[in-house]
C-alpha cells in the first residue's frame, strides 16, 4: 500500500472535503430539523403539510436522485450557477434537516410538554425557560441521534461522486484510474471511513455518558 | 427420609453481596415447606439456585442423593423435573395459555402435538383455567397468569414444584384463586417448597416453615410452633408484623 | 417520449430495484440473525467476532464496500464482476450489521425472566431462543426491520454506479436522451417515495399493534 504515500495530499484533501460537507450538512441540517419541527408542532395545516412532504420526500427518495435533481435542475430553473459543493452542501443539509425533525420534534415535545407550564408557574421570563429548561434536556435527549445522524452522514457523503465532488471516495477513483490497483486503494479507503466513523461514534457515546442523567433518555 | 432436592452449606454471592449465607435444607416426597423471611432475606436467591436457574457460588445441591454440579448432570434435564413457579408468572407473551404449557411438553418431554394438547389441557383443568385455554397472557388477569404458570410447570410431572412468592405481585383479592390451586396441589401430595408471606397459607398446609433472614437461615419449625411461640426475637418480630 | 412513456420506462426498472432490495434484505435478514445469536451465546471468541463485525459493517459506506468488491477483489474472484450479485452481496453484509442490532435490542427487550423462565421447565439454551425468545423478538423487530428494508431500496441506488440497470439506470437514460431534465428526476424521487413509505410505515404500525395486544 505505500504507493498510497505519493498521493498522500490528494487523499488528504478529499479526506477533508468529506469531513466538511459531513460537518455542514449535519449543521444546517439541525437549523432546517428544528425549524420543521417547530413548523409541525406549531404551524396551521398548511405549514404540517409542507413540513411533512418535505420531510417524505427527503426520507424517502435515495440521496443520488436528490444530489443528480439539484445538480441539474437548479441551474436550470433559476439562472443561477451553482458549483457541485454548493449543490452538495444544500442536498445535504436539506436531506439531514428532514431526518433530524423527526427526532427533534420527539424531543421538543417530551421537554414542552412536561415542564413548560411548571416553568412559566415559577415566573421565568420564555428566554430563561429556553436556555435553563428546555436546551439542557433537549441537548441531553437528542444528543444519540445525533450520533447516528452523523455516522449516516459520514458514510452517505460518499453518494457526492456522482456530481464529481472530490471527496474521499472520489480520490480512491482517481487514484485507481491511474495506478490500475483498486484492491489496495479501496481497501485503504474503506478503513480510514471506518476509523473516522468509528471514532467519532465513540467520541458522542463518551460525551453522552458524561452529560447523561437517569430518566432522561433519547425518545427515538 | 430421603429427600428428593437438598442443598448443603449453599453460599451465593453477587460482587460483594452475600445472599445466601451457608444454608442446608432439603424436602422430601410429598412435603410442602414455606420459606418466609422479610424481603432480601436470599429467598428468591436460595430458590433459584435449588431451581438451577442460578450456580451456588460454594457447596452442593442434591437432586435424589445424586450431586449436581459435582457429578457433572444434564441440567436441563433436571430443570425439567424441578418445576418453577415466578413471582411475575413470566409466561410466554407470544403465546396462549394452552401453547404456554405445551412447549416444554413438546420440546423438552418431545410429546407428540396431540398428546402434549391432552395433557396441557389437563394441567389447566387442574388449575381451573380451561375456559382461558386460547388467551394470550397479556389478555389474562395477573391471578389467572400465575395459575397458568403453576399449570406450566405441574404439567412436567415435576417431583418437586419450587415458588418464588407466587403471590406477591397480586392484589389480595386475586392472591387467593392462587393460594386455593396451591392448596389443592398440597393436598393431592405435591411436593412442594414455596418461598411465600402467605402465614395462613402455611399454617394449612406446611409440614414445616423455615425463617431467613440475612441470607440465614434463622429458625425451623412447624407452623405451630411458630405461631404460638418463635425462639428467636426475629422470628417474633416478623410474624407480629405479617400477622398485624 | 412522451411523459407517460418516459414514467412508464422508469417503472420498467421497478422489479430490478425491488429485487435488489428483497434479496439483499433476506441476506442481511439472515446474517442479522446469525450475528445476534452470536452474541447471546457464551464464546468469547464467538461474541468478539460478531461485535466486530457489527462495529466495522455500521461503519463503512457501502458505496465504499461496493467500489471495494467489484473493482478491487471482482479480478480475483470471478463472481464479483458481476454488477447485480455484487450489490446484493455489498448491500446484504452491510445490512446485516444493522439488523445484527435491530435483532440484538427486540432481544434485549424480552428481558431475561424470559430465558429465565425458558431453562426452568428443562428447554436448552438453543431452544428457548428458537422458541420462546426469537418469536417475541420478531415482532419487537419488525418495524425496525421495516425502515431497513426502506434504507435498502433507497441504497440499492447506488448499483447504478457499477452498472446495474434498475431505477436509477432508466432515470439516467431518459436524462441523457431526452434532455429533459426535471420530469426524469421529479417522477424517479416519487416512485422511490412510493416503494418506501407504505412499507416502512405499514410495518412499523403493524409492530407497533402486535407488540400492544402481546404486551411487550
Amino acid at each position: 500500500m505505500l504507493f498510497l504515500l505519493d498521493f498522500s495530499t490528494f487523499l488528504i484533501s478529499g479526506f477533508l472535503i468529506t469531513v466538511e460537507v459531513t460537518l455542514l450538512g449535519v449543521g444546517i441540517g439541525l437549523i432546517l430539523g428544528i425549524l420543521a419541527a417547530l413548523g409541525d408542532i406549531y404551524g396551521g395545516r398548511i405549514i404540517r403539510t409542507i413540513v411533512n412532504l418535505y420531510v417524505e420526500f427527503f426520507r424517502g427518495s435515495p440521496l443520488i436522485v436528490q444530489l443528480f435533481l439539484f445538480y441539474f435542475t437548479i441551474p436550470m430553473l433559476t439562472g443561477l450557477s451553482m458549483d457541485v459543493m454548493m449543490t452538495a452542501i444544500l442536498t445535504l443539509s436539506l436531506n439531514s434537516g428532514a431526518y433530524q425533525k423527526g427526532y427533534l420534534k420527539g424531543a421538543m415535545e417530551a421537554v414542552f410538554k412536561d415542564q413548560l407550564m411548571a416553568a412559566i408557574s415559577l415566573g421565568l421570563p420564555m428566554w430563561k425557560i429556553f436556555l435553563y429548561v428546555v436546551v439542557p434536556q433537549a441537548l441531553r435527549i437528542v444528543i444519540p441521534a445525533w450520533s447516528n445522524e452523523l455516522a449516516s452522514m459520514g458514510k452517505s457523503t460518499t453518494a457526492l461522486i456522482v456530481i464529481g465532488v472530490r471527496e474521499f471516495l472520489n480520490t480512491g477513483i482517481s487514484i485507481t484510474s491511474q495506478t490500475f490497483r483498486p484492491l489496495e486503494t479501496f481497501a485503504f479507503i474503506t478503513i480510514i471511513y471506518f476509523i473516522w466513523i468509528y471514532s467519532m461514534l465513540k467520541a458522542l457515546d463518551m460525551l453522552y455518558d458524561k452529560i447523561k442523567i437517569p430518566g432522561l433518555e433519547p425518545v427515538i | 427420609m430421603n429427600k428428593i432436592l437438598e442443598c448443603r452449606n449453599l453460599t451465593k454471592i453477587y460482587g460483594k453481596v452475600v445472599a445466601v449465607n451457608n444454608v442446608s435444607i432439603g424436602i422430601g416426597k410429598g412435603e410442602t415447606k414455606v420459606i418466609f423471611g422479610p424481603s432480601g432475606s436470599g429467598k428468591s436467591t436460595l430458590l433459584r439456585c435449588l431451581g438451577l436457574l442460578e450456580k451456588p457460588s460454594s457447596g452442593s445441591i442434591y437432586f435424589n442423593g445424586l450431586d449436581v454440579y459435582a457429578t457433572r448432570q444434564d441440567l436441563n434435564k433436571l430443570r425439567a423435573r424441578i418445576g418453577f413457579v415466578f413471582q411475575d408468572p413470566s409466561l410466554f407473551r407470544h403465546l396462549t395459555a394452552l401453547g404456554n404449557i405445551m412447549l416444554g411438553l413438546k420440546h423438552v418431554i418431545g410429546l407428540s402435538e396431540s398428546e402434549a394438547w391432552r395433557k396441557a389441557y389437563e394441567a389447566l383443568r387442574l388449575v381451573k383455567m380451561e375456559d382461558w385455554a386460547n388467551y394470550y397472557p397479556a389478555q389474562l388477569s395477573g391471578g389467572q397468569q400465575q395459575r397458568v404458570g403453576i399449570a406450566r410447570a405441574i404439567a412436567m410431572d415435576p417431583e418437586v414444584v419450587l415458588f418464588d412468592e407466587p403471590t406477591a405481585a397480586l392484589d389480595v383479592e386475586l392472591k387467593w384463586e392462587v393460594i386455593a390451586v396451591m392448596k389443592d396441589l398440597a393436598d393431592r401430595g405435591t411436593t412442594m417448597l414455596v418461598a411465600t408471606h402467605e402465614l395462613r397459607f402455611a399454617k394449612e398446609v406446611a409440614d414445616e416453615m423455615i425463617f431467613m433472614d440475612q441470607g440465614q437461615i434463622i429458625e425451623i419449625g412447624s407452623p405451630e410452633h411458630f405461631f404460638t411461640s418463635p425462639n428467636t426475637e426475629r422470628a417474633k418480630k416478623f410474624m407480629a408484623k405479617i400477622l398485624g | 417520449m412522451t411523459p407517460i412513456e418516459q414514467i412508464i420506462f422508469l417503472l420498467k426498472a421497478v422489479p430490478v430495484t425491488l429485487a435488489i432490495s428483497l434479496l439483499s434484505f433476506l441476506f442481511g435478514l439472515g446474517l442479522g440473525i446469525l450475528l445476534a445469536f452470536m452474541r447471546i451465546f457464551e464464546s468469547a471468541p464467538l461474541r468478539y467476532l460478531s461485535d466486530s463485525y457489527e462495529k466495522f459493517f455500521r461503519s463503512v459506506p457501502v458505496l465504499a464496500v461496493m467500489l471495494l468488491l467489484y473493482f478491487g477483489v471482482g479480478p480475483f474472484i470471478p463472481i464479483f464482476k458481476d454488477p447485480f450479485f455484487t450489490s446484493v452481496f455489498s448491500l446484504g453484509i452491510v445490512s446485516g450489521a444493522n439488523q445484527s442490532q435491530i435483532f440484538r435490542s427486540a432481544i434485549g427487550s424480552v428481558g431475561r425472566t424470559q430465558m429465565l423462565a425458558a431453562i426452568s421447565i428443562g428447554l436448552t439454551r438453543f431452544k428457548a431462543l428458537r422458541y420462546v425468545i426469537l418469536p417475541q423478538a420478531l415482532f419487537l423487530a419488525v418495524p425496525g426491520l421495516g425502515s431497513e428494508i426502506a434504507l435498502l431500496i433507497k441504497d440499492s441506488a447506488y448499483s447504478f454506479i457499477i452498472g446495474v440497470i434498475e431505477l436509477m439506470k432508466h432515470t439516467d437514460i431518459l436524462r441523457a436522451s431526452q434532455r429533459s431534465l426535471i420530469l426524469p428526476y421529479v417522477s424517479s424521487a416519487i416512485i422511490y417515495v412510493v416503494m418506501t413509505f407504505p412499507v416502512a410505515t405499514f410495518l412499523d404500525k403493524w409492530g407497533s399493534r402486535k407488540k400492544k395486544e402481546l404486551g411487550l
